[in-house]
This record gives structure tokens, C-alpha cells and sequence, in this order.
């Protein structure tokens, strides 16, 4: 009688190990997750007609997403050399790769970081867009009313409510234009309160204007006979978005009071700045026009979701490069797997960029 | 027993090849960037070189630096099931979103005249300027 053989062990399942299983599953829901984010994108930007692609509008600079993918796909070799040079038992030069990819993991999101400083600069954020030129008038209109509230809140932080502050500047500039032996520093305060008081007549005058839709060249002053008139809408021109943003580009120049003059007739007769020219423009630097995008607020919804997404995703990778990174002279060949699934991951981050610079940067 | 580490399944080295998977990458951003600097006639054609150019990048970084290239049938077996469903929520929203035969009442559709008169208009600006 023969003894029967004993059958090899079976493995079963996948021919893998766990852990590179368990990477790719995660992966696969990487996948699903990020097709979500670029196919609702390219739906979106199918369905609607005048989608921003123009970079002056949109702000989005090709040359940082150019550099940024060149960052991303020498990080991706530099992975790729570290896991081979750990396969072949170099184990520090494998190190020295995993620095240098976390080092330009860094530098990606440092030229991310100056992109995103750009979109706030020119508040290119979701919700911030005006769409047509009611909402961009609107907007001037709006933070022009934010400004006025902060130079007020700054010169008499004691009064809280916006009315009080008001009536404390008309008090302040009243009993210092009185005052026959004012000092230097008083003459000064004075011509401080009455340029913010010379910018409030102008905002309240600007948003009178545009609520009414009434054009800048028709006089503030003249507003309560207007209303007293019948059909008084079809009588006068209304207000138009490039009249709002030639005052507020005079009122950043320190230029108050021109608002009668009607930016169509050409040239314009020379403005003598006044007294309060160079404290109005301190006073007014924070302003700024406004131009409508349209989609605008879609697309810095799907800029900044997709980006940011993808962002976070390279600040865990550069997690995982520190964890291997502080195994310092004790990276061995048994940390090949836990190298190549960091690997595997950087990839993927690398490959969804390779999707979204040209969806966003250049289609 | 031998000392070889059982979970190294990719043992041998592929250095020359990530090398040139690795110019290969360089390359197709180059194209990339060139197409949109050489502002081509169609954007249809430009979209059309990119996502290509991005699909064969995306290729070389899955076959090479994911290794799949070098493993077994399992990889179908992972990757077929994600890549359906990845497909089937854009493709299930183009109808109703994409494209679609009634009218869409929205603002920003409204306001498009508006928005194409701006365009023309800077249009104008621009050509009188040079």
C-alpha cells in the first residue's frame, strides 16, 4: 500500500497579496469616485451654452497646470525608481527617491496654493460670480456697502449699529469744521471723517441708483421728484453695468462727484482732484468692478471640488511618503509591498491630474 | 525555506522601462500644451487631441508604473466592474443634462444674448486695438 501524497495547499482567490488587494479595491472606489466628479464636469460643460473658457476671465493659468503635471509625473518615476531600488536592495538611494518625491509633492501643492490665491484674488469662488449685469451691479453695490461699514466700524468702534456711527460722523465733522483753533492732528481727523462721509453720499447715491435702474447721469438729488412721477421708468435711461464700474474705477482714483457726467459723451472735461482726492483713494483702494461670467459659479464649483478633492488626496500621499520616510536606515526589502501600495496610490493621484489638466486647463 | 520574500511579487527590475515611459509622459504634456498654444481651428479637435493624448498618458502610467502590464487575469476581474459603473453615472446624465429635446428654463439661458453681446463686443474691442 502507498501512502497517499498530500495535496498542495490551495490559495485561493486572487493571486496577490492582501494588501495590494485591499489597494486595488481601494482604488477601484478611487475610480468611481473621481469618474463622478469629471463626468458630471463634462456633462455639465456639454449642457450649457457660453461655458467661461477664456483664461483672462477664468483666471486659470496654464503654465501652473502645465508645471504642476511635469511636478506629478517626475514624482511618479521618482516612486517608481525608489521601489526598484528597494526590489534590487539599495536601500538608501530608495530613500533619497521617496524624499524627492515628497519634496515635489510639496512643490505641487505650493503652485496649487498660488492658483487658488489667484481665483481669491479675483473672487473667482462658487457663489461669489455674478452672472449677468443686474447681479455684477448688484455685487459692486454690495461690497461697496461692506467697505463703508468697515470704515465706519474702524472710525468709531464704540457705536455698533451702522446709524449711530453715521450720526457720530455728522456730529465729529460739525463740531471740527467749528472749531477755529484746531490743531494739526484735528484738521487731519477732520478731513478723515469728511472723505469717508464724501464715499458714503457716493455709495448711497450709487445704490440708489442701481435699485432704482435709474442711469448715473440722472442726479441723486432729483430722485424724489422722479418717484413722484408716473411711468418714470420709461422716462429716464437706466443704470447700465459699464457706468457702475467707471465710478468705482473714479472713486478709486480719488475722484468723487462725477456721477452727472455721462460716460458716452467721449472725453471727459478734466476732473480738478480735490483736497480729499489722495484719502478717498486710500479709502476707496478696497473697491473693485465687477464683470459677469457666465456658468461662472458652475465652473468655480467644478474647479475648486475636483482640485480640492485632488488635492487632498496628495496631502495623504505625502503622508505615507513620511511614514516610509522616518523608517530611515531601517527600510528594508520587506517594506517592498507597503512601498509599491504607496506607489500604486501616487499613481492614481497622478492619473486623475493627468485627466483634469486638460479638462480644466486647456478644453 | 528560501529567504525570497513571498509578498515581492514584482521582483525584477524595470528600470529602463520606466525611464522611457517616463519621456513618453514629458512628451505627450508637451503635445498637450502645444495643441492649446497653437490655437487649433475647432475646439472639438483640440478636446479631441487632449483627452486623447491624456487617455494614452493614463495608459502608460496604469500598464507600466501600476504594473499592470505585468500582472494576471485578475486585473480584469478588479477593474471591469469599476470601470462600468465609473461610465454609467455620466453617461446616465447626458440625456436629461448633456442634451435634451425641450427647453430648459434657466436664468443663465436667458441671459446668453446678453453674455454673446458682451463677447462680440470685447471682440470688437480687441480687432480695433490691433
Amino acid at each position: 500500500m502507498t501512502h497517499a501524497v498530500a495535496a498542495p495547499t490551495l490559495k485561493m482567490g486572487i493571486p496577490i497579496s492582501n494588501a495590494k488587494l485591499g489597494m486595488w479595491l481601494f482604488l477601484g472606489t478611487e475610480i468611481m469616485f473621481f469618474t463622478a466628479f469629471i463626468g458630471t464636469y463634462i456633462v455639465m460643460r456639454m449642457g450649457s451654452l457660453g461655458w467661461p473658457t477664456d483664461p483672462h476671465v477664468t483666471h486659470i493659468n496654464i503654465a501652473f497646470g502645465g508645471i504642476n503635471t511635469f511636478v506629478l509625473i517626475v514624482s511618479s518615476y521618482f516612486v517608481v525608481v525608489s521601489h526598484d531600488c528597494l526590489l534590487s536592495h539599495q536601500y538608501a538611494k530608495a530613500w533619497k527617491f521617496m524624499l524627492y518625491t515628497l519634496l515635489l509633492g510639496c512643490l505641487f501643492l505650493g503652485i496649487k496654493s498660488l492658483e487658488y490665491a489667484g481665483k481669491f484674488e479675483h473672487d473667482i469662488l462658487p457663489g461669489h460670480i455674478p452672472e449677468n449685469n443686474r447681479q455684477a451691479m448688484d455685487k459692486v453695490v454690495v461690497q461697496f456697502g461692506a467697505l463703508m461699514d468697515r470704515h465706519l466700524a474702524k472710525a468709531f468702534p464704540k457705536k455698533e449699529k451702522r446709524e449711530d456711527q453715521k450720526a457720530e460722523l455728522d456730529t465729529q465733522i460739525e463740531t471740527l469744521s467749528k472749531k477755529a483753533d484746531a490743531t494739526a492732528s484735528e484738521r487731519k481727523q477732520l478731513s478723515q471723517y469728511q472723505a469717508i462721509a464724501k464715499l458714503n453720499s457716493e455709495y448711497i447715491s450709487l445704490k440708489e441708483h442701481v435699485r432704482g435702474n435709474l442711469s448715473l447721469t440722472v442726479p441723486y438729488d432729483k430722485f424724489d421728484d422722479i418717484r413722484k412721477e408716473e411711468h418714470a421708468s420709461s422716462k429716464y435711461a437706466p443704470v447700465t453695468l459699464d457706468e457702475v464700474n467707471h465710478k468705482v474705477e473714479e472713486l478709486r482714483k480719488g475722484v468723487v462727484g462725477t456721477h452727472e457726467q455721462s460716460i458716452d459723451e467721449g472725453e471727459h472735461k478734466a476732473k480738478e482732484p480735490n483736497n480729499d482726492s489722495d484719502i478717498i483713494k486710500s479709502l476707496a483702494s478696497g473697491l473693485r468692478s465687477a464683470q459677469p461670467i457666465l456658468y461662472g459659479n458652475l465652473f468655480a464649483s467644478n474647479y475648486f471640488l475636483m482640485t480640492g478633492f485632488h488635492a487632498i488626496h496628495v496631502i495623504i500621499g505625502l503622508f505615507m511618503f513620511l511614514l516610509i520616510l522616518m523608517k530611515g536606515s531601517r527600510l528594508s526589502i520587506d517594506d517592498a509591498i507597503l512601498v509599491e501600495n504607496i506607489g500604486l496610490y501616487w499613481h492614481f493621484v497622478d492619473l486623475v491630474w493627468i485627466f483634469l489638466f486638460p479638462l480644466l486647463y486647456i478644453i | 525555506m528560501s529567504d525570497h520574500n513571498p509578498a515581492v511579487e514584482h521582483d525584477e527590475s524595470h528600470g529602463s522601462i520606466y525611464f522611457r515611459v517616463f519621456i513618453a509622459l514629458c512628451v505627450f504634456t508637451l503635445i498637450s500644451v502645444a495643441a492649446d498654444l497653437v490655437h487649433l481651428p475647432s475646439k472639438i479637435l483640440l478636446g479631441a487631441i487632449v483627452l486623447a493624448v491624456a487617455v494614452a498618458k493614463a495608459l502608460c502610467v496604469l500598464m507600466y508604473f501600476m504594473h499592470l502590464k505585468f500582472e494576471r487575469a485578475w486585473k480584469y476581474l478588479l477593474l471591469a466592474p469599476t470601470t462600468i459603473i465609473a461610465l454609467a453615472l455620466p453617461v446616465s446624465l447626458r440625456p436629461d443634462i448633456g442634451s435634451s429635446y425641450y427647453f430648459q428654463d434657466l436664468q443663465q439661458l436667458k441671459d446668453y444674448p446678453e453674455h454673446e453681446a458682451r463677447v462680440l463686443d470685447a471682440l470688437k474691442h480687441e480687432s480695433g486695438h490691433h
